[in-house]
């Protein structure tokens, strides 16, 4: 009961390992993998959580008579902060996103931006002497595809 | 003095009433409940843990989760909360309080090296520089690092073999920053907490989880002994000097039935008079409490308990409590063993004089070095010989060696020790001895009650 | 070491073609490959403005609250929302009147499988959609497509690691990108602009960005950090950003 302790360094020890050993339990039974699940930790990306379902319905908006609409949705809170848009609808399409309340800037984004990109070869070439691996250019419809440079490399594979 | 005991209070024994339960149980499995409630939290918000960095960032967040929640507890603790000063027990709630505080530094520790390598592994840069970077422009991370080293500081002042170098009184202020620096840390854990900004059910619990510990610590250490101290309105009655190095404390005071001490409990007691006024010492009462009067026996042991044989009377009296859980209440059997170390006689002095018990059930063994280290003698035979009970001195050989109390000895006096109840009071060292005899002569560990003076 | 394992794939979404190259993919990474195909054309439901069932579109049509949508939108729309700032309103999610995030979600969809793979353990991963390349792990060669000559490349970019090349132009789909200040397509229109940069959603957005600028362009992408920028003026000069100094 209330028994003077002793051999204190034993009991450091024990909540040392047992503190280190759940703390690996914990991160050890995550996923190791990126999932497409809401909810992923992604470095770039910052994913929002899954917002409460009780799907308020849009909190009142102007409207006029042209059929313009805004509806300002409710907060958020996200992983950086609260989160506030508006958007503005005109006849059944979406024509404006804007923020009413943004968290700060993510410090994290800020810093990953300062890397150093790489040096760009710069002759004339054609695509099979430069023995290349993919093609990026200007998007290309499901037509298009079938013409470009990128099918000709997909084709060619392994 | 006269009259410090009055033989028709205990006259009658009464049936020693059931063990009395200790929430300490309930406690912990509470503070327990609130670690399991944050792990879950950030279990919930964690998706995948995808290389290195994921890795000791995660581990950096849980140690950042389980360090803010300690904190409160930590300050819940001193909040000097009447179920845990009076149920659990003073001296085991601050045993509490300063292995949970050692454990938080090092988490604390933990969380910032981890989050800081962390988050340097997953945006390529040197740990240096993140730290800088962290510090500077992070939300509420400035107030947070202030707080943080200031709780590294306060930790690292408190650690025994520091705080020996400082001056009690100058060590008590320090500590008291602490309430700064949690302060201050609070702002960030909302601000970059991941695992908050998610949900506002977990912003919630934080919120109640601090503003609890803040109101605890308004209410009880700071309203409920103000309108004490104005009820009452404590002085100084007088000061006997009952032996060279020992005085005796007489406070007056009004209504001091409603003060609800009993015998076996302390106050902290803060004496407004110069060179006094700025600490609250604990004491114990040395005789029961009376309608009309509270009285204290203190050994000269530093400036402060030398101090006290120069106090005026009508000197005003600031007192906290009653606090303390060595009392009657945790008693099971009909016999008692008061076993006394020095300035541990004090509290069982009065529970000498108080507890129920019939002619030959109460025994009271002192531990003293020389005859003239005994305080209170007088008081102690005279209650013996009024109600029947013994008393017992164990004093060092005449060459100064002290004597070893072992099994035998113990045997000498108290033959059926193991059926006792048994109270133990005294400095550690002569406390831990004493209880492994007691539990070498057989007697079970919870009849054995403990109270320590480190507090 | 593991087998020199590669895993190719070439799938339509998003009325595009994605194509998939993985090295040295282990068990997890085939599984990851099915699992990123599946969410992709996931992703494809949920924003299509095609599909009037689409997320994006019940949005539109106010049958679904803000914050029913599932967290990408949010995601998506945040980004959408980031872009215009950061470009001083150049990039604009915005097509013939209407809110549309394609432009966006197709980068932006592409990053995330792109780690998705990377995650379970391949050791080199490519993936471009539609003419948006992200890459991690080992030696890529990325050429970028001359605008003025069919079949011929301009440049090629070497990645060592993470790195992701877009294109903006009207080669292919015609001029769809509008100054969002004139409502018309730009005063003096690039041939192409390729932006290479760590991620995929700032590449993309700020090549559709820079396009829309014209000749404001350079400036610009000069001043944004870790990143590069190649681009072809209508009469088959070169310009480049970025360069080490």
């Amino acid at each position: 009961m209330n028994a003077p302790s002793s051999r204190p360094l034993r009991r450091v020890l024990l909540s040392t390992l047992t503190t280190v050993g759940g703390v690996l339990l914990l991160l050890g039974l995550k996923p190791h993998v990126t999932t497409g699940a809401a909810g992923a930790v992604t470095q770039s990306a910052a994913p929002f959580p899954t917002p409460s379902a009780s799907g308020t319905s849009p909190t009142g908006g102007s409207s006029s008579a042209s059929g313009t609409r805004t509806v300002e949705g409710d907060t958020v809170q996200t992983r950086y902060g609260p989160v506030q848009l508006k958007i503005t609808l005109r006849a059944g399409k979406i024509s404006a996103v804007s923020a009413v309340q943004l968290p700060d800037q993510n410090p994290r984004d800020q810093e990953i931006d300062n890397f150093a990109v790489p040096q760009l070869t710069q002759e004339a070439l054609a695509a099979q002497s430069a023995n290349i691996d993919t093609v990026s250019g200007a998007t290309y419809t499901s037509q298009g595809y079938i013409q470009s440079l990128q099918s000709a490399l997909d084709k060619a594979g392994g | 003095m006269s009259t410090t005991y009055s033989p028709r209070q205990a006259r009658h024994a009464v049936a020693p009433p059931g063990r009395r339960r200790s929430p300490a149980g309930a406690v912990l499995l509470l503070g327990w409940a609130g670690v399991a409630a944050v792990l879950a939290l950030w279990w919930q918000d964690t998706g995948a843990v995808v290389g290195p960095a994921d890795w000791l960032i995660g581990a950096g967040r849980i140690a950042g989760l389980l360090t803010g929640y300690s904190c409160a507890l930590l300050v819940g603790l001193m909040a000097r909360v009447p179920v845990l000063e009076q149920g659990v027990g003073s001296d085991r709630v601050a045993r509490w309080h300063a292995s949970l505080g050692r454990y938080t530094g090092c988490l604390l520790l933990a969380h910032i090296t981890l989050i800081l390598w962390g988050y340097a592994v997953q945006s390529h840069t040197g740990v240096v520089g993140e730290t800088t970077t962290v510090v500077l422009t992070y939300p509420e991370m400035v107030k947070g690092t202030i707080g943080g080293l200031l709780l590294l500081v306060i930790g690292l002042v408190s650690a025994r073999a520091v705080r020996g170098k400082f001056r009690y009184e100058t060590w008590y202020y320090l500590h008291l920053l602490t309430y700064l620096a949690v302060f201050l840390a609070f702002w960030h854990q909302l601000a970059l907490g991941a695992d908050f900004s998610t949900h506002p059910l977990a912003r919630g619990f934080w919120y109640a989880l601090y503003v609890s510990a803040a109101a605890a610590v308004l209410w009880y250490r700071i309203a409920v002994p103000m309108r004490l101290n104005l009820r009452h309105r404590l002085r100084v009655a007088s000061v006997v000097r009952e032996a060279p190095d020992v005085v005796s404390v007489v406070v007056h005071g009004r209504r001091l039935s409603e003060l609800a001490a009993r015998p076996g409990q302390f106050l902290r007691w803060r004496f407004l008079a110069p060179g006094l006024w700025w600490t609250a010492t604990p004491y114990s009462l040395s005789a029961a409490p009376r309608p009309e009067m509270l009285r204290i026996t203190v050994k000269a042991v530093g400036d402060h308990s030398a101090a006290l044989i120069r106090l005026r009377p009508g000197t005003r009296v600031w007192a906290e409590g009653p606090y303390g859980a060595l009392t009657a209440d945790r008693r099971t059997r009909r016999k008692v063993l008061l076993l006394a170390g020095g300035v541990g006689v004090t509290p069982l002095r009065a529970l000498f004089e108080s507890l129920p018990a019939r002619p030959g059930d109460l025994t009271l063994i002192y531990r003293a070095r020389t005859a003239d280290d005994l305080a209170l003698r007088y008081e102690l035979e005279t209650i013996a010989r009024l109600r029947g009970a013994r008393v017992h001195y164990v004093l060092n050989q005449a060459d100064g060696r002290s004597p070893r109390l072992t099994a035998d000895l113990l045997g000498g006096i108290v033959p059926d020790v193991a059926e006792h109840d048994v109270y133990l009071c005294g400095p550690p060292g002569m406390a831990q001895a004493a209880y492994q005899v007691l539990r070498s002569a057989g007697v079970p560990a919870h009849h054995i009650h403990h109270e320590s003076f480190e507090l | 070491m593991a087998a020199e394992t590669r895993l190719r794939r070439v799938e339509p979404i998003m009325g595009t073609v994605f194509s998939f190259d993985v090295r040295g993919a282990g068990p997890r990474a085939t599984a990851a490959l099915e699992d990123a195909t599946a969410w992709l054309h996931h992703m494809d439901e949920v924003f299509s403005t095609y599909r009037p069932d689409s997320q994006i579109s019940r949005l539109a049509a106010g049958t679904l609250a803000l914050s029913a949508c599932s967290p990408d939108v949010w995601e998506v729309l945040r980004l959408c929302e980031a872009a215009e700032r950061r470009s001083d309103g150049w990039f604009s999610a915005r097509y013939a009147g209407a809110f549309d995030p394609t432009g966006l979600v197709k980068g932006w969809a592409v990053e995330r499988a792109a780690a998705m793979l990377s995650s379970a353990g391949a050791d080199a991963v490519c993936v471009n959609g539609g003419g948006d390349v992200q890459v991690h792990g080992g030696r890529w060669r990325i050429g970028v497509t001359d605008p003025l000559r069919k079949g011929g490349l301009v440049t090629v970019v070497q990645a060592e690691g993470e790195l992701a090349v877009a294109t903006s132009g009207p080669a292919e789909r015609g001029c769809h990108i509008v100054d969002p200040h004139t409502g018309r397509p730009p005063a003096a229109p690039l041939a192409s602009l390729t932006v290479i940069c760590r991620t995929l959603t700032d590449a993309d957005a700020y090549a559709t960005a820079g396009y829309a600028m014209g000749d404001r362009a350079r400036p610009w992408l000069e001043s944004l950090p870790g990143t590069r920028s190649f681009a072809i003026t209508a009469d088959g000069a070169a310009w480049t950003t970025g360069e080490q100094r």
